[in-house]
């Protein structure tokens, strides 16, 4: 099964072909095609995964050009990392689709939703096949592309279009960087493919600092796909895209794609460890940073947003400090966890027609289902025991306190304290209290069986997926995706209290603010006013960004047009006004001299003619007497000579 | 000299006689039949040179064929001509024709000069002295060489023949449809 | 003097000159014609003179009979064009017939 690999990326390719081209054909403009194509890649997925767990390996590539001595080839592989990546994007990808048939029911723009949502998982499962960095950098712009689109789904509002142009450009940012470092190692390791490149670090004919810079340069465009500090401003915004979106795209999977990319050139990264310290402070900081923003936000979307990214962050720490099982582990709970809140808050919107929590309040009671499964989604990501969360970030914790990151794991810790406390927050807000906005409340409806399905889906997989990397099932995920080689982090008292200590601490205090209103919102928000307004204009990022590169561009684009008017300007003109004379002078020579010449030789001709024409008597006779004459002139030389 | 030479010698001044009559001879219908005769003592010249079925051929084409046609043409179109120009004397149209603005002296030199070069050509050259003995059958002769060796230029000249034959027609067709 | 094949290629060589001269002396065009018949004939009489003392005695005779029949073309054409200017020009003048110039 594992050879039909290649497949799981056609099926959604296909499906957005014919949606893009005869979605409108068939009833609700192919929307079940999508949802038919996704389902079967995720068949297959699960076939190939069930393979490889047997065993299975799959490596294929081709020759597509050459270079010199040097040629391209492109392939695709399949190995535990990628069997996993498949299963969860497909998976995710399958229940959005399904989920969307819902959620968007009745868009404008239904057709090129489902034709887009079907190519972003043709990209991102391309991606995540590709053997080689320079396929998988242009399924990574691919989904670049389609993260752009679909953020810019309902373009007709003006914020929507400028956050769909920010996530693109910002996230390019990043790119620039990736490309750099893909040119380095193709530059050192003569060779695009992955597993060449690990060769070649592994006998130890690259090394120094430029092995470092090209990880570093690869970590910029982790950094710009995966919303790291200091190129995360892109996601908050990316909100305003539809929430489905939001949950396939901007918690699963093409936010994963920069962990994804760190892992699968991971060989590079190892290799230098000041490469992985800055993957793993980078995401330490962004973790914590995130985390306190989401203390804030009103936005129901919001906090989720800064959420990912601070998990996000957990996930490279994972990476940065060598628990590369970890941070993958991290992934795909992640994944799943992540897009379930996503989902239950797009529900949620979808009954009150609101983002803002304050609005919301006490639905519970409307919306059961979302409820309960947003309940395990948050406990999840909160890391109670025994979600998938727990485990996964629990790896985390114990890889940093294995290497002996202490700084790093307090940061963590810290930041895993204020994530239990701000999702708390988002549910309480959302689903307990009072109603703050009566006439939403009355609005408010359970979703239909499309949107709640997946959401119940999504819960079971919350609560069980944790066991896949716990005693309970002897650290099975450890021994299937790995490293180098297996390792199972032995538990440590020390972090098992320290984790729990922290949702404890965060669940606790969230309920003592927001659930029984002990600690009054308004004393803290006085005391702390300057923090506060710090964390309510996130560390003004957007505004220093705006300032240094927005206005400074401007300036720089006066000088630059000053420069242009002034000088260059001066110096086209003067040219100019230099040919025009010029140019002047050279008529007068053309018409005098040139000319002259010309006409003169016409008139010398005219006058040559006029004398010759003599000689055409018309006369028939005159012409033979010549012939004749000429003949006999020409006998008598031959005949004397 | 034997009997053929003086026969040669005779028919030779005859045809060289008759072609300076064609040319000077001031009546057209007269330099007509000057130039039969010309043709006819040409044939003699064939026969004596053993050219038999040349020399039957000479009679029919040129005298029979050729002479006629010309005096047709001068009959339909030179009527004027006929009677010739004023003077007759030899000399005086000579002297006429080489003051002649247009002519001058340049055709005399231009003929005599052809004449005498060909002349002076043969006079240099190494000629066999003695003839072949003739052929007995020259039209046989012919008509083997003909439909053998130079069948490919007797199609030619046939196809020659037939376009001559359509232009003429055509020619002298085109002005009576005008009319 | 014998008949030999000098003497019958000079009684050519004169009737060639004659012809000359009448074709580019005379004024009208059936006498330019009749004069280059009279120098077609002359060759005539040497290709035949030369057959007879060659081997080879078809050859110059062939040759021979396809002057004839160039010579019969050119008279039937020639004959047929100098009518068509006598019926437009009423006369066949060639001195009038300068058409051939610049």
């Amino acid at each position: 099964m594992a050879e039909l690999a290649w497949l799981i990326p056609i099926l959604p390719l296909a499906s957005f072909v014919f949606i893009s081209l005869a979605g409108q054909t068939v009833k609700g403009d192919g929307d079940r095609v999508g949802v038919a194509a996704v389902g079967a890649s995720l068949i297959l997925s699960i076939l190939v995964f069930v393979d490889v767990l047997d065993g299975a390996r799959v490596s294929a590539d081709f020759a597509w050009a050459f270079f010199g001595g040097t040629q391209l080839r492109l392939g695709y592989q399949v190995d535990p990392l990628t069997a996993t990546m498949l299963v969860v994007v497909t998976l995710i990808s399958f229940l959005v689709h399904v989920y969307s048939l819902g959620y968007m029911h009745g868009d404008v723009r239904y057709k090129r939703y489902y034709a887009i949502l079907s190519l972003f998982t043709a990209s991102m499962l391309g991606l995540v096949l590709a053997d080689n960095l320079l396929f998988l950098f242009a399924f990574w712009e691919l989904i670049g592309l389609c993260s752009f689109l679909l953020i810019g789904h309902w373009y007709e509002k003006r914020d929507v279009g400028f956050a769909a142009l920010k996530a693109f450009l910002t996230t390019r940012v990043g790119d620039i960087g990736m490309l750099v470092g893909i040119m380095l190692v193709f530059f050192h390791a003569r060779s695009f493919q992955f597993d060449a490149i690990a060769e070649v670090i592994a006998s130890g004919q690259w090394v120094g600092p430029a092995l470092a810079a090209a990880a570093v340069l690869l970590f910029a465009g982790a950094v710009g796909k995966s919303a790291q500090f200091p190129l995360h401003v892109w996601l908050p915004d990316a909100m305003a895209g539809p929430t489905s979106v939001s949950a396939l795209i901007h918690a699963a999977t093409l936010v994963a794609a920069g962990v994804y990319l760190v892992a699968r050139s991971y060989a590079v990264f190892s290799a230098a460890p000041e490469a992985l310290a800055t993957v793993a402070w980078v995401g330490g900081i962004t973790a914590l940073f995130a985390a306190s923003i989401a203390l804030v936000m009103e936005d129901i979307k919001k906090v989720l947003a800064y959420s990912t990214v601070s998990q996000l962050g957990f996930m490279m720490v994972g990476l940065g400090v060598g628990g590369f099982t970890a941070g993958v582990f991290h992934l795909v709970t992640h994944a799943v966890f992540k897009a379930l809140l996503f989902l239950a808050s797009g529900s949620v919107i979808h009954g009150v027609d609101t983002q803002n929590m304050h609005e919301m309040g006490g639905l519970r009671k409307k919306m059961p289902v979302t409820f309960w499964t947003w309940a395990i989604g948050s406990a999840a990501l909160a890391g109670i025991y025994p979600l998938a969360g727990f485990w996964s970030k629990d790896e985390i914790l114990l890889s940093v306190y294995e290497g002996q990151h202490t700084a790093l794991f307090w940061i963590l810790v810290i930041a895993a304290t204020l994530t239990a406390f701000y999702i708390t927050r988002a549910t309480l807000l959302t689903f307990f209290g009072e109603p703050r906005d009566r006439r939403r409340y009355e609005h408010a409806h359970e979703s239909p069986a499309t949107m709640t399905v997946p959401l119940v889906i999504l819960a079971a997989l919350a609560v069980v997926l944790g066991f896949a990397n716990s005693p309970y099932s002897g650290y099975w995920f450890a021994r299937f995706v790995y490293f180098d080689h297996p390792h199972v982090p032995e538990a440590a008292g020390f972090v098992l209290f320290w984790a729990t200590a922290s949702w404890v601490v965060g669940v606790g205090l969230a309920v003592l603010v927001y659930g029984f209103g002990l600690i009054s919102r308004r004393a803290v928000i006085d005391n702390l006013r300057p923090v506060w307004v710090l964390l309510k204009n996130k560390y003004y990022f957007d505004e220093l960004y705006y300032l240094v590169f927005v206005r400074g561009t401007v300036a720089l684009a006066r000088i630059v047009g000053w420069f242009d008017r002034v000088v260059v300007d001066g110096v086209v003109n003067l040219a100019g006004y230099g040919t025009a004379k010029l140019s002047r002078a050279t008529g007068e020579f053309d018409r005098d001299v040139i000319d002259g010449a010309v006409n003169g030789i016409a008139a010398l001709f005219k006058a040559g003619g006029a004398v010759l024409r003599r000689l055409q008597t018309g006369y028939v006779q005159s012409y033979v007497l010549a012939l004749f004459l000429t003949v006999v002139v020409g006998l008598l030389v031959f005949a004397i000579g | 000299m034997t009997v053929t030479d003086w026969v040669f010698l005779a028919i030779a001044l005859v045809t060289l006689f008759s072609a300076y009559r064609v040319v000077t001879t001031h009546k057209i219908m007269h330099a007509a039949l000057w130039l039969g005769l010309t043709f006819v003592g040409v044939a003699g010249i064939f026969l004596l040179l053993g050219a038999d079925f040349l020399a039957a051929a000479q009679v029919l084409v040129y005298v029979g064929a050729i002479t006629t046609i010309i005096i047709f043409g001068i009959m339909l179109s030179s009527v004027e001509d006929l009677r010739g120009e004023s003077f007759d004397n030899v000399w005086k149209r000579l002297s006429s024709r080489l003051t002649s603005s247009r002519r001058g002296i340049w055709p005399l030199l231009a003929a005599v000069g052809l004449a005498a070069a060909m002349v002076i050509v043969v006079s240099r050259g190494q000629w066999p002295a003695s003839p072949h003995a003739p052929a007995l059958d020259t039209p046989r002769l012919l008509g083997e060489a003909l439909f053998t060796r130079f069948v490919i230029p007797f199609e030619a000249a046939s196809i020659v023949l037939l376009v001559a034959l359509i232009g003429a027609i055509a020619l002298a067709l085109k002005e009576e449809r005008t009319e | 003097m014998t008949l030999s094949l000098p003497v019958v290629l000079g009684v050519g060589a004169i009737m060639f000159g004659l012809g000359v001269y009448g074709a580019l002396t005379q004024t009208n065009a059936i006498r330019v014609l009749m004069c280059i018949e009279l120098v077609l004939n002359s060759v005539n009489i040497n290709l035949v003179a030369f057959s007879r003392f060659t081997a080879d005695q078809a050859l110059g005779q062939i040759f021979a009979v396809f002057v004839m029949t160039v010579a019969a073309a050119e008279a039937a054409v020639g004959l047929a064009i100098i009518l068509m200017i006598a019926r437009r020009k009423t006369q066949i003048d060639i001195d009038q017939i300068n058409l051939l110039k610049w």
